[in-house]
């Protein structure tokens, strides 16, 4: 429930007042959608830590760029499979963990 | 009509309406207030008695009791007893010993018609009204008008002392008031007998309430705690002990009581619109004192530290308030609040300097590359989070990233919602000039040319600011905020705007500054391998 309705605000967020500071974000995915897909993936404590620490260093001192949000815990559980229907891609890491990366040929809703 | 072209024209028309309304109702109408306030009057009175009294009394029966005293109040308040004139103010008491009136004679703090402002509602309770829990007894105070030796008095410096007396059947009550020029006074209550009695704090003043200001009643105890029961919030019945100050509030004023003694019961209890209303329970013999006027730290300070706590700035009250000390340091080297403003956005920008110059630069960077990103932009059309990904290569892949991030962003907002609350709240900008046509800081600028400035400065910044939208529709809501900024600033206090312009000029200014020494430093390196390339012919 909890989660759902911080998605919401996220949803809220991103269409209406991320105009206000638009074009700020200096990495992809952007803070909000980093935040989005740990919600979706992470446990809320975990989702709230990376989040914090994400917009902590979403600052000129810090490089910015590409960063993937990551994986805490693999759980298989898929009821279909096709390219359609899959809406994150996880790719495996060097240190044996997951990057989320957004599937841009999911056809589902995004939230 | 495509979607988008609908909602522009919601958009507008909304910001239209809005800014008609305004214009013609303004919100909250004084005279509105006041019969409102007389028709709730008798609702405060039985409210109080009915919840004072130890036993839980019919509502019913006290309200009838209740509503007749109160006529009879109404009937003996127009009478003026003693009337305490000063070079700021004059003060007046009336048969009931009760504060009934309090002008201020600066033509600063005049109210919307250009009155001078009377600290005082025409209804409700007035500070130092007497209750006792005794009904027959108070019946009685009721009729019995107080009586003094001098009604007339003047305080230039220093202090004057009034003694009123009461003489009921069974009773004396006698209260020795010390009024001062600053606007404080104290107060010695003493009984002849023992008797349970409650004194009143009075009604908040009722002259400026601007949008997102708020009023109501606030309990400062002594763990540094403050209570605020905003109007219309009130709930029930609340008893405090340990209270340092009670205070009645509005935008600017207010009416305040401290100095009682620590175990003092303060009550707060609420009117039939819920609005807050103080009372205490008061011993045989009780001493205090109290303030009514405008909520000016220096005065505050220079009566009693206590009272600075007065000075409310909402729940952001803990950055709000250091931010005023800087702003009134400011003030105490140009003389001017207008400039100590403009001063104030200097430091803060100041402060967040190499943040905005490290994100400038690496938008120069950005320049040299926006060809490549054109390019990514075709390739990917209609394709947003795979052109954003592709583009952030390409940022990193060069070292520059001109975007500032969201920190900043964020830590801008906290920032900004201080100043706005301090701008709104420091009664010290009221009747403050600024330059030229600003002569008052605290209210709109009726000639909108500084909110208008302010839009125009917003567009140019935006314009020299990069954007790479992917949404067509979130575009066209950007390029319009200037115009949605500028009809939301023309009714805000000149202060804040002047705020939000200066801001802007600064960033602006500083853009340029950097654009000129990245034009130079091209210009030096192209001279040089200019003069290489000469070197090798």
């Amino acid at each position: 429930m909890f989660k759902k309705f911080l998605l919401k605000l996220l949803w809220l967020y991103q269409k209406f007042f991320t105009l206000l500071g638009y074009g700020s974000c200096r990495y992809y995915p952007t803070c909000s959608e980093y935040a989005k897909i740990n919600f979706e993936n992470n446990s809320i404590s975990s989702a709230f830590y990376h989040t914090f620490t994400r917009i902590l260093r979403c600052n000129q001192l810090f490089e910015g760029g590409i960063e993937y949000p990551l994986l805490d815990k693999l759980s298989l559980k898929p009821t279909e499979i096709g390219v359609d229907s899959i809406k994150y891609w996880l790719v495996p890491n060097k240190k044996n963990r997951f990057y989320i990366i957004k599937n841009f040929s999911f056809k589902g809703k995004m939230c | 009509m495509t979607p988008n072209q609908r909602l522009m024209i919601a958009v507008v028309l909304s910001i239209l309406f809005f800014v008609a309304y305004t214009f013609i109702f303004p919100p909250k109408e004084a005279q509105n207030e006041k019969s409102n306030q007389v028709n709730s009057q008798s609702a405060i009175n039985t409210q109080d008695s009915s919840a004072a009294q130890p036993q839980v009394a019919k509502v019913e029966e006290a309200v009838s009791h209740n509503i007749s005293s109160d006529e009879k109040m109404a009937a003996n308040d127009l009478s003026t007893l003693v009337t305490i004139t000063s070079g700021k103010f004059i003060l007046k008491l009336d048969t009931l010993g009760r504060i009934s009136s309090k002008v201020l004679l600066q033509d600063k703090y005049n109210d919307k018609d250009d009155k001078h402002a009377q600290l005082i509602p025409d209804a409700g309770a007035k500070p130092l009204f007497i209750r006792f829990l005794d009904p027959a007894l108070n019946e009685e105070a009721a009729k019995v008008p107080y009586k003094t030796t001098h009604s007339e008095l003047l305080v230039d410096n220093g202090s004057q002392k009034v003694t009123l007396t009461q003489e009921l059947l069974s009773l004396k009550v006698t209260k020795e008031i010390v009024f001062f020029a600053d606007g404080h006074y104290d107060v010695k209550i003493s009984l002849s007998e023992d008797k349970r009695y409650f004194v009143y704090l009075g009604q908040r003043p009722r002259i400026t309430e601007q949008m997102m200001t708020i009023s109501g009643a606030m309990v400062y105890t002594d763990n540094e705690i403050v209570t605020i029961i905003k109007d219309g919030d009130a709930e029930g019945r609340k008893t405090f002990t340990g209270v340092e100050l009670i205070s009645a509030f509005d935008q600017y004023s207010a009416t305040i009581m401290y100095g009682f003694s620590k175990d003092t019961n303060i009550i707060v209890e609420r009117d039939r619109d819920d609005n807050p209303v103080i009372y205490f329970e008061a011993l045989k013999d009780m001493i205090f004192s109290g303030y009514i006027g405008q909520k000016e730290y220096k005065t505050l300070n220079s009566i009693n530290p206590v009272l600075t706590n007065a000075i409310e700035y909402g729940w952001f009250t803990f950055a709000s308030k250091p931010l005023f000390q800087l702003l009134s340091w400011l003030h105490g080297i140009f003389g001017n609040w207008g400039w100590s403003i403009v001063a104030l956005t200097l430091i803060i920008r100041a402060v967040l300097y190499p943040l905005t110059y490290k994100g400038m630069v690496s938008m120069q960077k950005m320049k040299d590359l926006s060809p490549h990103i054109k390019e990514l932009q075709k390739k990917y059309k209609g394709d947003p989070q795979r052109m954003n990904a592709a583009v952030m290569d390409t940022y990193k892949k060069h070292g520059a990233n001109p975007l500032g991030g969201c920190l900043p962003m964020l830590l801008q907002i906290p920032v900004f919602f201080a100043i706005y609350r301090v701008l709104l709240n420091a009664v010290e900008l009221q009747g403050a000039e600024w330059a030229l046509w600003i002569s008052d800081l605290s209210r709109m600028d009726s000639t909108f040319i500084l909110p208008i400035l302010m839009g125009a400065s917003m567009y140019y910044q935006q314009k020299l600011t990069p954007s790479n939208f992917t949404d067509p529709m979130q575009e066209k809501i950007f390029k319009f905020l200037p115009i949605i900024f500028t009809f939301f600033f023309l009714t805000f206090p000149s202060g804040l705007v002047l705020y939000w312009f200066v801001n802007n000029l600064f960033s602006i200014t500083q853009q340029f500054i950097v654009n000129r020494q990245f034009k130079n430093a091209k210009e030096a390196e192209i001279a040089t391998h200019k003069h290489a390339e000469k070197k090798d012919d």
